[in-house]
Parts: structure tokens; C-alpha cells; sequence
């Protein structure tokens, strides 16, 4: 019963998609919208394929995949220390907390003057900047997990005589995994947006460099399509992986 | 009240420390003015932001209102669509099956990305920055309102039915009132991705706006200029989210969505 409606929702979906991509490709070949500007999805796969190898896309996905993987670790790292440190410590939590919600508004786009000042335009730029993107979204829900434990969690730990790290480790930290589980999805979408526009505005190489690139030296519309639809691609996979695993890594603790 | 005091004082302690340890380390030759621009020379800087301008003639004022603009055409535009399209696909389950997998999608294609595109269809004007913040808030909103109006809490569906409300009564009386919280809350997401999205779409093709600042003064090896847009920008965030949720706290006291808001 329930794999027979979640089939029929899928089927629903796929629909949709057929539908949307069907109008898109009838409206090129009635010329409804141009096709030199928007070409059609058949049209601008296989121009965008004449135009450049394989490789080359496979390239600049390594290099964007690198990067937003590389920077996001850093950030998942440091936002989930410093987070339940914050909130676990109170005398620690009085030194980070203000540098955080001083820093927190301030989008990570904004530093990449600043990255390119500090560490110039190559690769540790662009690490820092997905790092900015993973660190704040996790920092900020780790320490919201760890302030909010269930009292009574932490009281009947207590009475069996946990205390210090033991009580973080073996209460506080499962206790707040859900709430540490939305901040990664969270920082990985936005590590993700924002190493694009990295890319656009400062690189050399990665898909965001790579449309960008196909627009300023006059190249192909397609290439800019197929690239923009494998970036959108290339997240949805990575986030649904990542969904999986952190599912099976708090369902250890909170079922399901 | 003495734990806020406390915090209070140990969070200006640290930002004096921390400004002055610039400060020293510039003028004792530790640390270079262009990669740390001490205190005295941000403030001078915004002195010359307020009064001359940088470039010249565009003042601190001009590239805040420039790119307020831009975010508020765009995110209202957004919010006009997303409301009626997200209420109607919410209330009609076949149209939210089909349409589910493409506003996934369509969410998670990096706004910026759709940048290179957009300056082919519309030029590297001020349309195209307009419609990318559009873009952005778009989905987050359109998402939000189907949330809210799909999990309306079925208790009391099942109330208002058992007192005979059905129909367009029930969709305006009971769904249309549960979902706002969700959708105020989507609104202040979406006026986030907004933001975000501008400072990106003003670093290309322009020299008004926050993010043309901060992005110009370090091509001129004004770092302490970037700074101080940094700072503008951090401010007018601030603003834009907290004005935001005191407006949503006034509006809808029986609120209580906020924090089940998707990005």
C-alpha cells in the first residue's frame, strides 16, 4: 500500500518533468522562444557535446567537486566543535558566541574580496569561502542542539554517574544530532551555491568558471545550459547521498 | 541578568582586544595594513565613504539604497508569484505530485549559476540581477507556502468539518490562517537568499551596490573600503531579519512556524 502510492507519486513527478521538458523542446521547434539564445534540451545537449569533450565537463566537475567537499568538511569540522564546545563549555561559550553572531550576518559572498586579499585567487580561497558557507548553518545549529537537551536526559545521566566528556559524548552529543543533521543539509546546499559563484566571479577552472567562461569568450548557449543543469544535478545527487547517510547515522540513536 | 552581563562584557573586551591587537600589530609591522585594516584607517575610510564617495560621487548611502532596491524588486515580484501558484499546488494534490521533483530541482540549481545565462537573455543590466533575486526567493518561498497549506494539522480539518465547514469556508477560515506561519517564515528565508544572492550579482557588470563596493575597493587596494561594506552588509542583514521577525511576532501572534522554516 505504501510502495504502491510512493510508485504513483513518482509517477506524478515524472510526469511533471516530461511535460516540462516536452513544452520546452515544442516551444524552440515552433519558435515560440529562439532557439539561438534557448536552445531546445535535445539541441543544446548535442551542441554542447560538438563543442566540448566529455572530459572537459568531467574536469571542471572534479575541481568543483574538490573544492565544495574540501571546504565543506573544514567548515562541518569546525562548526560542529566549536558549536557543542560553545554550548557545553559556558566560559568558552562566552568568547565564541559573540565573534559568531557578529560574523553570522554578513553572507559568505561578501568575503571573497577579502578571501582573494588574504589567500589570493587560488584554491585556498575558495576552500575558505565554502568553508564560511558550511561553518555558519552548522555552528549555529550544534549549538542550539546542545543548549537544548532534554533536561531530564541529562539529570538521570547524571544519577548514573556520567559527568564531563562521558555525559557530552554518551547524552549531549546524540541527544542533539537531529539538530546538527539540519544544519549540514543546510550548510552543504549553501556551500554548494556559494562555491558556484565563487567560480563565476574568481577561478580559473570548476563548472561555475566554466559557464561563466563559455559567456565572457563568446561560446555557446548550450554549454551555459548543459553546465547550469549539471550543476543543479550535481547538488541534488550529493545532497540526497548526504541525507542518506546522516539518516543512517542518527537513526542509531533516534530510530528510523 | 548577571549571565548577560557577563556576556556583555566579555564580548567588548574581546572586540577592543581584538581591534587594538590590529591595530598595534599594523603599526609595530606584524601585520600588513592591506591585509588587516586597523580601526583608525576603516574609520577614516568611512568618513571618505559618507562624504566623497567611492568611486567618486557614489556614496555609502547611494550603494545601500541601490542594492536594497534590487533585492526588494526582486523578492516582491517573487512573493507575488510564489503566493497564488503555492496555494493553488498546495491545495491540489495531483498538481503537487507532478510539480514536487521539478521545484526540487529547480531549488537546487545555484541561483548564481543561472548569472552567465541570464546576461545572454537580458544583458548585464540591472533586469538581470533583479530576476536572478527573484529566482532565488522564488523557490523558497513557492516551497514554503505548498508546506503550509499541505500540512495543515489534520485535527483541525477534522474539527472545522465535524462543525460543518467545508469547502472555500474551510480553505479561508481554518487552512488559510494555519499555513501562514509557515509562509511568513518562508518570506524570511527568502528575503535571506535575496540578500545572498545580490552581494554575487553585484560583484559582475556593475560599480553600484554593496557588492560592486566591497569588490572595487580591492581591485584598488582600498581592503579597508571592503571591509566597511562588509560591515554595511552585516548590518543591513541583521536588520532586514530581526525588523522581519518582529514584524512576523506582531502580525501573527499565534505564530510559532519560524523555526520549522526550510531553507
Amino acid at each position: 500500500m505504501r510502495s504502491g502510492s510512493r510508485m504513483g507519486d513518482a509517477m506524478w513527478g515524472l510526469a511533471g518533468i516530461l511535460i516540462v521538458l516536452a513544452a520546452w523542446e515544442l516551444a524552440t521547434r515552433l519558435g515560440a522562444i529562439d532557439p539561438t539564445i534557448f536552445p531546445g534540451p535535445i539541441a543544446a545537449i548535442r551542441s554542447a557535446a560538438q563543442r566540448l569533450p566529455a572530459s572537459v565537463f568531467l574536469d571542471n566537475m572534479a575541481w568543483s567537486l574538490f573544492r565544495v567537499v574540501g571546504g565543506f568538511i573544514l567548515g562541518a569540522v569546525a562548526g560542529t566543535v566549536i558549536g557543542f564546545a560553545a554550548g557545553w563549555y559556558r566560559g568558552f561559550g562566552y568568547f565564541a558566541r559573540p565573534l559568531i553572531e557578529l560574523l553570522r550576518p554578513i553572507p559568505p559572498l561578501a568575503w571573497i574580496p577579502l578571501a582573494i586579499i588574504w589567500f589570493g585567487l587560488g584554491e585556498p580561497s575558495k576552500f575558505f569561502i565554502v568553508f564560511l558557507g558550511a561553518f555558519f548553518p552548522i555552528v549555529t545549529s550544534a549549538y542550539h542542539g546542545i543548549t537544548h537537551v532534554d533536561p531530564s536526559l541529562i539529570r538521570a545521566s547524571r544519577s548514573f554517574g556520567l559527568k564531563g566528556l562521558g555525559m557530552l559524548f554518551h547524552v549531549g552529543i546524540p541527544a542533539s544530532a537531529p539538530d546538527l543533521a539540519t544544519g549540514l543539509r543546510i550548510g552543504w546546499g549553501l556551500s554548494f551555491g556559494v562555491l558556484v559563484a565563487a567560480e563565476l566571479i574568481a577561478a580559473n577552472r570548476g563548472l561555475g568558471f566554466m559557464i561563466m567562461n563559455e559567456r565572457t569568450s563568446g561560446g555557446s548557449v548550450s554549454v551555459i545550459i548543459v553546465g547550469i543543469l549539471l550543476i543543479g544535478l550535481l547538488n541534488l545527487v550529493t545532497d540526497a547521498a548526504l541525507a542518506a547517510f546522516i539518516r543512517r547515522w542518527i537513526g542509531r540513536w533516534h530510530g528510523g | 541578568m548577571r549571565q548577560q552581563l557577563i556576556q556583555a562584557l566579555v564580548a567588548l573586551l574581546l572586540i577592543a582586544a581584538i581591534l587594538l591587537g590590529v591595530e598595534f600589530g599594523v603599526r609595530e609591522g606584524y601585520l600588513k595594513a592591506y591585509e588587516f585594516p586597523p580601526a583608525s584607517r576603516i574609520a577614516q575610510g568611512f568618513v571618505e565613504l559618507t562624504t566623497v564617495g567611492f568611486p567618486t560621487g557614489v556614496t555609502i548611502w547611494t550603494h545601500t539604497f541601490v542594492t536594497v532596491m534590487r533585492i526588494l524588486k526582486g523578492y516582491v515580484a517573487a512573493i507575488v508569484i510564489a503566493v497564488p501558484l503555492g496555494l493553488l499546488i498546495g491545495a491540489v494534490p495531483v498538481l503537487d505530485k507532478m510539480t514536487a521533483p521539478l521545484i526540487v530541482f529547480f531549488r537546487s540549481v545555484a541561483t548564481l549559476s543561472l548569472l552567465p545565462l541570464a546576461i545572454v537573455w537580458f544583458g548585464a543590466g540591472e533586469l538581470t540581477k533583479v530576476i536572478l533575486i527573484g529566482y532565488g526567493c522564488f523557490w523558497v518561498m513557492l516551497s514554503n507556502v505548498i508546506a503550509g497549506v499541505k500540512y495543515v494539522d489534520p485535527a483541525l480539518i477534522r474539527a472545522a468539518r465535524s462543525f460543518r465547514v467545508s469547502g472555500w469556508t474551510l480553505y479561508r477560515e481554518v487552512v488559510l490562517p494555519a499555513a501562514l506561519p509557515r509562509m511568513f517564515a518562508g518570506a524570511r528565508v527568502a528575503l535571506g537568499v535575496g540578500f545572498m544572492v545580490i552581494v554575487g550579482a553585484e560583484m559582475i557588470g556593475t560599480i553600484q551596490g554593496l557588492g560592486a563596493l566591497i569588490m572595487e575597493a580591492r581591485s584598488f587596494y582600498r581592503s579597508e573600503i571592503t571591509v566597511i561594506g562588509m560591515l554595511v552588509i552585516g548590518v543591513l542583514g541583521f536588520l532586514i531579519s530581526s525588523g522581519l521577525a518582529a514584524f512576523e511576532r506582531l502580525l501573527l501572534p499565534w505564530g510559532g512556524g519560524s523555526s520549522e522554516a526550510s531553507r
